[in-house]
């Protein structure tokens, strides 16, 4: 039994080393989308072993149907982004700025400690104004003047909500569907149903910015892009600036890469022997896991080094895209890995829960992520990549209408608001130039076609091909769901 | 399809079809069917419940539905249940198609078989109290002991035969590596190999006997009744701050150690406040409930707060002690298991009564209610202690052998101070501190103004660009007093004076505004103008807000000056970022203005009368002169450091011993509140009012008037309680096996696996209670059996019939926690510190990590930017690592660590390439390879590779190499041996990783080949492994 096991890994390891010159050689010269299908083949070459731990595969049936997205970056705007200052104002606004807003439309909100004991509510318009944008003639603020371009490839969903009221549960709740911890992350749950697409990365990768607007911003936490329930292997792997952008990739110091490939060699004949002795699948596992951090040491440092990049890059980025850790920096990388198959990419940017000093506040946040965001769909069109490539624009809840502090005074700010936000969603099988759900005359309830963060949820997952109610996880005594216990549903209006 | 080997049933899970021969068993065959596809519209859930219908017990399902019933018993056709499970109609159907639930044809079949077979109903296994089962009569006369013959029955049923027992030396590691988390040393190896051959079972037993009452034992046990304790050294949620919890960890620690009766561990933890004249022990272990996460969020709701707390202690309760998952009757009654909503609240009544606030916990001060109490780790190391720490004191105030050399530098330093100096005007491009929210400007001189400041905690980040062409040594940050009241003052508060807690700076060819944590700019010393009493500017070089500097005058300009570690090149990092936080109550400064400068600091890092004396020539000294500068020097010199941080870690030691320090408690409040139904778990929508009571489907609470949380432990622990004992002998089988007899081990509920073993279970859990719940002797009698001590190979047939090993037909194999893989790397190489006990330790860590994600830089809290400690900290065991919940330790969370958000009760063991990172990366292990290699060069045969190479293997994974292995190594050494050979440079790199002393007297060369090769053998898949 033994020499077959053994003739299966190393007829694997063969394969693997194939597609992988493939990729040496050819990669270079093809464009994203065939660089992306090239590699989506690694998934192929399974040994049939029990091997629990990594595997590129995703899970047999998965995906339920045909993908309209392959992928998904995820910009995710930590802390709660105006919705009011940045996508959903209204006329009525402008006349009703500064009076207090009618108890029948407050209607006995949960409001946060921060606000609840305000004795007045006055009505703030957006504050710097906006325009109609796109054939479609749909509304966005001023501070976003390079989203204001993109009107025509985005649906804009205006109808988000949540019950969560405070950033620990809302963001919680939209990144793993539970405002309670322990459950899995989006990413996480991808990477465990879909798998990887190729052998040089993780399936889920996140990347972090600090917000400038607000700094810092309301804390992160690795429950965010954790495994919870499902094995840790799943967990994103975050990529940070600096020498070392995924923990312990280098070498130490004196150790060159080719006393690591002899290394390694060594440790994979000793473990192989070992495996064979004792009959452990597991071991045999683990060469393969070293195998893929060994080739990590060289695909990671090569994604993090924009010196191939064009002048016309950072014309498109911004200047800002030269700096690593900027959430441009951080949207250009997202590319790179989009172009390497990478499934999951989800950057946190922190820094948008003004509460105070809106007005110095939000242009520096809106500054920070306008023009790299645009850029990023633009630059993925151009690639031809933005049919199979899902953005997504958004935070864990919006902002109050009403003034948190005095109107107009230089240190008021909005407070958080969980009845209605705004998402905005770009390629990856959703329509482009389109809208989704209306507001109230003061965007603080929600009017038409409610999107509750599990709706979401449910809909990213069907662009992926995966039925939300199928894709399900045993834990506790209970098939666990990325989109929680309770009835999501798939908005089938915003599909392409 | 007809299953004909007995065994691919038990594979297939309970739900495949029980042999014909054998009758069918509710609770084993039938139960698991209906709970995953029927209880969830037809349990016990009674709101949730469709068409009035239930099928978890007898009486709903024969109950008449209008001239029929669900099920017949005994009569199929009648049995509305079947044909609709049959149905070909989507209508009709059974689990109805949108609900994703299919049953599969062998699951049909043996519903088919039960209702014909007269539809027997059987309580749930798990709530019956255990009988002692009669130890079986197995036909082989393989065993140890009465769980062999549990064992070897059970193989036997399925045609299979136990294996071979493992070699002498793969026991003796096991058994360490079970009992203490360690691995056995080389010496305990050889003696225990000899010693097993000499006297067999006497010399396990004397082995066991040994390792249980090692004081690593209690750490052992620990480092898994912390997962499902929650323990943490911070609050959790968004902000994260610091709490002290450590008293409680000690207090586990130490109830392991003294084998403390499982009962009575329970009820200390439950209620040992409410135990008559509570000593302050009990007080301690009441921690077990506290150590949940709490929240001090501006905007968080107290009420919510207080409910989550609540929720998360029956949650933990529950699944820690009773295997119920009770957390899921919170919003509505329990979909599978009979726990109504009112039952969970009347639990959740229990631990509702505390005197707790729902926001509190800032500012590292532990949330109400706390107490002071001692650690209860033996203190008999403290003679040692301050023997040591008189020699040490001693050997400090004695320290004069490189007084004149550093005299000689410090001199030279004082006469270069300022040389060369130039002050470099900057121009700011932006400042902001956004969470502020006064204004404030930027004068045409770039300084800053603020008219009005703040009194809270502010940082303020100054994007500048640096003059080209300049070499940049340091900045210079100089504050102006402003008119105030009737005179000038350089901040508007009572002191006036700024206190700056640290400087943050980076570096770059762009502008940014802010610091990039992870490129900032090392600060090699801080000097400044003045300081007051205690606030020294070299407090601004610790990042955290416990030091700081504060000018002494507030009436004159006063400046705070910053060298860097290495200068930078305005032409290539035009732009600088620095970051000056006023991390104090009211501190801010009104104006302030940053320069960049190059050449030396003007000022001395030393108080002007003793940089006078410094500056002086070593002949012109007074005695007096020369006695305060060999004070400077013993308190001051680099050279002394390791010697000063041995005593301050000795110090702290002696305090944690013998000094009271704070741990979180239970307690009741003088007015409990109320407990409610809260309507879908809405901690504001309560219903009926409901008072404390365990779950009406299990044993009733004896005096049930008005009952305790004390009474609630003691219900718990009453022997005759059906689940807490099988709960425990479970768990603790667990450590052992890998995988419990019942899988499920947070979940003993109609959800939860069937046990493999339920006669041995049970046979445990009654003599586990028996032997009045001795711990110690329930490990003894597991350790002691033949079936923990097989070999753990594994047949192509035991992979494919049982690929999980649940029949325990071969010995148990895991990969090692990840405490003990890092544990195993300090104390191979002889790093390790063994002590027990005390406060969390913070070792090597990258940089930046819990500043990316905190509230840094704008908050009170603690905990959010990590320092590493020094010394001995660095080598602690990992279960004293810091657990930061919103940023845990990297290593240990590859290694599948839990980040103690809430109760986990059994963690993955993962296999992936970020892994191979850590333990071929991280310095902990690179310096760990480095010392081992060292050792391994001044105790081996220099002469003789080949027995080098054999012993070094052999102490890593406690066997011999064979002859390939040794070949293998032979050749990579070689190699190596080569490469460095070619390459010292690399070399003397190679073993300059990591903090504690280089080794002295070796050859770089052959110590660098060395440390490749240890390296390599701590990360075979044997050493990871414990097999």
């Amino acid at each position: 039994m033994k020499p077959n096991l053994f003739n299966e890994i190393e007829k694997r390891q063969a394969q693997l080393m194939t597609r992988r010159s493939l990729f040496g050689n050819i990669a270079a010269g093809l464009g994203g989308m065939a660089l992306g299908n090239l590699l989506a083949s690694d998934a192929a070459g399974a040994t049939g072993l029990d091997v629990r731990a990594p595997r590129s595969e995703g899970l047999p049936g998965l995906p339920h149907f045909a993908p309209k997205a392959k992928r998904v970056i995820y910009l995710f705007q930590s802390g709660g982004p105006s919705h009011v200052d940045l996508f959903d104002n209204k006329e009525f606004l402008e006349k009703h700025h500064g009076s207090d807003l009618p108890d029948s439309v407050r209607g006995g909100q949960r409001l946060t400690g921060m606000t609840s004991g305000q004795k007045s509510f006055p009505v703030v318009k957006a504050m710097w104004g906006g325009k109609r944008c796109g054939d479609h003639g749909t509304w966005i603020g001023n501070t976003l003047p390079h989203i204001q371009g993109m009107a025509d490839d985005m649906t804009i969903v205006r109808s988000m909500w949540t019950e969560a009221i405070n950033h620990d549960p809302a963001v919680t709740y939209i990144n793993t569907g539970s405002q309670q911890m322990g459950h899995g992350s989006m990413g996480a749950w991808l990477s465990y149903g879909l798998g990887r697409e190729n052998e040089n990365f993780p399936a889920y990768m996140v990347l972090l910015s600090q917000g400038s607007g607000k700094n810092p911003g309301q804390p992160l936490f690795s429950r965010l892009w954790g495994s919870g329930y499902l094995p840790s292997s799943h967990q994103g792997v975050m990529l940070r600036p600096g020498a070392n952008p995924v923990l312990y990739l280098q070498n130490p110091p004196g150790v060159s890469r080719d006393a690591r490939r002899r290394l390694l060699d060594t440790l994979g004949d000793l473990n192989r022997q070992q495996a064979e002795a004792v009959g452990d699948p597991e071991t045999l596992a683990r060469v393969e896991a070293y195998e893929m951090a060994y080739r990590m040491q060289t695909s990671v440092p090569d994604l993090a080094d924009f010196s191939d990049e064009p002048e016309s890059t950072f014309e498109l980025y911004g200047e800002e895209a030269r700096r690593p850790g900027t959430f441009a920096a951080n949207c250009l990388m997202a590319r790179r890995m989009a172009q390497r198959g990478v499934r999951f990419t989800q950057l946190f940017h922190r820094g948008w829960d003004q509460h105070i000093s809106i007005k110095k506040q939000l242009p520096r946040q809106c500054q920070d992520v306008d023009q790299a965001s645009a850029a990023l769909v633009t630059d993925l069109k151009r690639l031809g990549m933005l049919e199979d490539t899902l953005v997504i624009w958004g935070g864990e809840f919006g902002r109050t209408v009403y003034s948190q502090g005095e109107l107009g005074a230089p240190s008021s700010g909005r407070d958080h608001h969980g009845r209605c936000f705004t998402t905005w969603m770009a390629g990856g099988g959703v329509k482009a130039g389109f809208d989704y759900g209306t507001t109230d005359d003061y965007a603080y309830n929600i009017a038409e076609d409610p999107v509750h963060i599990r709706d979401l949820n449910a809909t990213i997952l069907n662009l992926l091909g995966i039925d939300h109610e199928r894709f399900t996880f045993k834990f506790r005594g209970l098939n666990q769901r990325l989109t929680g216990v309770e009835h999501a549903h798939v908005i089938k209006d915003i599909l392409a | 399809m007809k299953i004909q080997h007995p065994l691919l049933f038990l594979l297939l899970g309970a739900t495949g079809i029980a042999a014909e021969a054998e009758p069918l068993k509710f609770n084993r065959d039938v139960r698991p069917i209906l709970s995953e596809t029927c209880f969830h519209c037809h349990g016990p859930d009674e709101h949730g419940r469709k068409a009035d219908l239930r099928l978890d017990s007898l009486a709903g399902a024969i109950a008449d539905l209008g001239g029929y019933q669900a099920i017949v018993p005994g009569d199929l056709k009648k049995s509305e249940a079947w044909w609709r499970i049959i149905s070909d109609d989507e209508d009709e159907l059974m689990p109805p198609p949108k609900s994703h639930l299919v049953l599969t044809s062998e699951q049909k079949q043996t519903l088919k078989r039960w209702i014909e077979e007269g539809a027997v109903y059987e309580d749930h296994w798990a709530y019956q109290e255990p009988d002692k089962p009669k130890v079986p009569e197995s036909k082989g006369d393989w065993g140890k002991n009465e769980i062999d013959r549990f064992v070897l029955t059970r193989l036997e049923d399925e045609e299979m035969q136990p294996s071979a027992e493992a070699a002498p030396r793969t026991l003796i590691r096991r058994l360490t590596l079970d009992l203490t988390g360690l691995p056995p040393t080389a010496d305990e190896v050889q003696s225990f190999i000899v010693d097993y051959v000499q006297r067999g079972e006497k010399a396990w037993q004397d082995a066991i006997d040994r390792l249980l009452a090692s004081p690593h034992f209690g750490e052992r046990m620990a480092v898994s009744w912390m997962d499902l304790a929650r323990y943490a050294d911070t609050n959790g949620y968004s902000i994260d701050g610091g709490r002290d919890m450590w008293l409680w960890r000690d207090w586990v620690i130490q109830a392991y150690n003294t084998n403390m009766p499982f009962d009575q561990f329970a009820v200390e933890q439950l209620a040992g406040d409410l135990l008559p004249d509570a000593t302050e022990s009990q007080l301690i272990a009441t921690g077990f409930n506290r150590n949940h996460m709490i929240t001090h969020e501006g905007g968080t709701i107290p009420e919510e707060n207080l409910t989550n707390y609540a929720a998360d202690r029956v949650k933990t309760t529950s699944e820690v002690f009773l295997g119920l998952t009770m957390a899921c009757a919170q919003c509505h009654d329990h979909k599978f298991d009979p726990i109504s909503q009112k039952d969970y609240y009347s639990f959740f009544s229990f631990f509702n009564e505390l005197s707790d606030k729902g926001n509190d916990g800032n500012g590292g001060i532990n949330a109400g209610p706390s107490m002071m109490a001692r650690s209860m780790i033996p203190d008999d190391e403290l003679a040692d202690l301050e023997r040591e720490l008189v020699a040490l004191k001693s050997e400090l105030a004695e320290s004069a052998d490189g007084f004149s050399k550093w005299a000689a530098e410090m001199r030279k330093r004082e006469k270069q101070r300022g040389k060369d100096f130039a002050m470099h005007p900057v121009e700011v491009l932006d400042v902001s501190s956004p969470n502020r929210p006064g204004p404030f400007e930027v004068l045409e001189d770039e300084s800053v103004l603020a008219s009005k400041p703040s009194r809270g905690k502010y940082a303020f980040s100054h994007s500048l660009r640096l003059p080209p062409g300049k070499k940049i040594d340091g900045i210079r940050v100089r504050f102006f007093p402003e008119k105030h009241g009737d005179g000038k003052s350089l901040t508007p508060f009572p002191e006036g004076t700024p206190k700056v807690t640290t400087v943050l700076v980076s570096v770059g060819d762009q502008p940014a505004k802010q610091v990039d944590y992870h490129a900032q700019v090392l600060l090699s010393q801080a000097t400044a103008s003045s300081h007051s009493e205690g606030h020294e500017p070299s407090g601004v070089l610790d990042e955290r807000n416990l030091d700081w500097w504060e000018p002494a005058s507030a009436t004159e300009p006063q400046q705070l000056t910053l060298t860097f570690s290495n200068p930078v090149d305005s032409d290539t990092q035009p732009y600088l970022t620095a970051m000056v936080f006023f991390g104090r109550s009211n501190s801010m400064p009104f104006h302030w203005k940053i320069d960049a400068f190059s050449g030396q600091d003007t000022e001395s890092i030393f108080p002007e009368p003793i940089a006078a004396v410094i500056a002086k020539a070593e002949s012109e000294w007074t005695p007096a002169e020369r006695a305060t500068a060999m004070q400077t020097y013993r308190e001051t010199a680099p050279e002394l450091d390791p010697l000063r941080t041995r005593i301050a870690n000795l110090s702290e030691r002696v305090d944690v011993l013998t000094k009271p320090h704070p741990t979180m408690v239970m307690d009741t409040a003088p007015k409990p509140r109320e407990t409610h139904i809260l309507d879908r778990g809405q901690y504001d929508a309560p219903l009926e009012k409901v008072v404390s009571a365990t779950p009406d489907a299990l044993p009733a609470l004896p005096n049930s008037e008005k009952a305790t949380r004390l009474d609630l432990a003691h219900w718990m622990v009453d022997p005759s309680h059906p689940l807490t004992s099988r709960v425990a002998v479970n768990r603790i089988w667990t450590l052992f096996f890998g995988t419990g007899i019942v899988a499920t081990s947070a979940d003993f509920g109609s959800q939860g696996e069937w046990p493999s073993h339920p006669q041995l279970l049970d046979w445990l859990a009654t003599d586990f209670v028996a032997n009045g719940w001795d711990q110690k002797a329930l490990v003894r009698e597991i350790v002691s059996s033949a079936a923990y001590r097989q070999d753990s190979s594994a047949t192509k047939e035991q992979r494919e019939l049982d690929p999980k090993n649940r029949l325990v037909g071969r010995g148990p194999r895991f990969r090692l926690p990840a405490e003990f893989i890092r544990d195993q790397a300090l104390a191979v190489s002889g790093l390790l510190v063994p002590r027990i006990g005390g406060p969390s330790v913070q070792p090597y860590q990258p940089a930046g990590l819990w500043k990316e994600v905190s509230h840094f830089g704008s908050t009170g809290a603690t905990k959010q930017v990590f320092t590493q400690d020094k010394g001995e900290k660095l080598y602690r065991r990992s279960l004293y690592t810091i657990m930061k919940r919103t940023s845990p330790h990297p290593a240990m969370m590859a290694f599948d660590a839990v980040n103690r958000e809430m109760c986990i009760m059994e963690r993955g063991t993962t296999n992936t390439p970020l892994q191979a990172l850590v333990t071929l990366n991280d310095p902990q292990f690179v310096e760990a390879a480095r010392v081992f290699a060292a050792r391994l060069l001044r105790e081996t045969d220099s002469a003789d590779d080949h027995g080098r190479l054999a012993a070094a293997f052999e102490a890593i994974t406690n066997r011999e190499p064979k002859e390939a292995e040794l070949n293998a190594m032979l050749s990579f050494l070689s190699d190596e041996r080569q490469r460095y050979r070619s390459d010292p440079e690399a070399a003397a790199k190679a073993v300059s990783v990591g903090e504690s002393p280089l080794a002295e007297g070796l050859d770089h060369v052959e110590h660098a080949v060395w440390t490749q090769v240890s390296t390599m053998l701590l990360n075979l898949s044997e050493t990871l492994t414990r097999s």
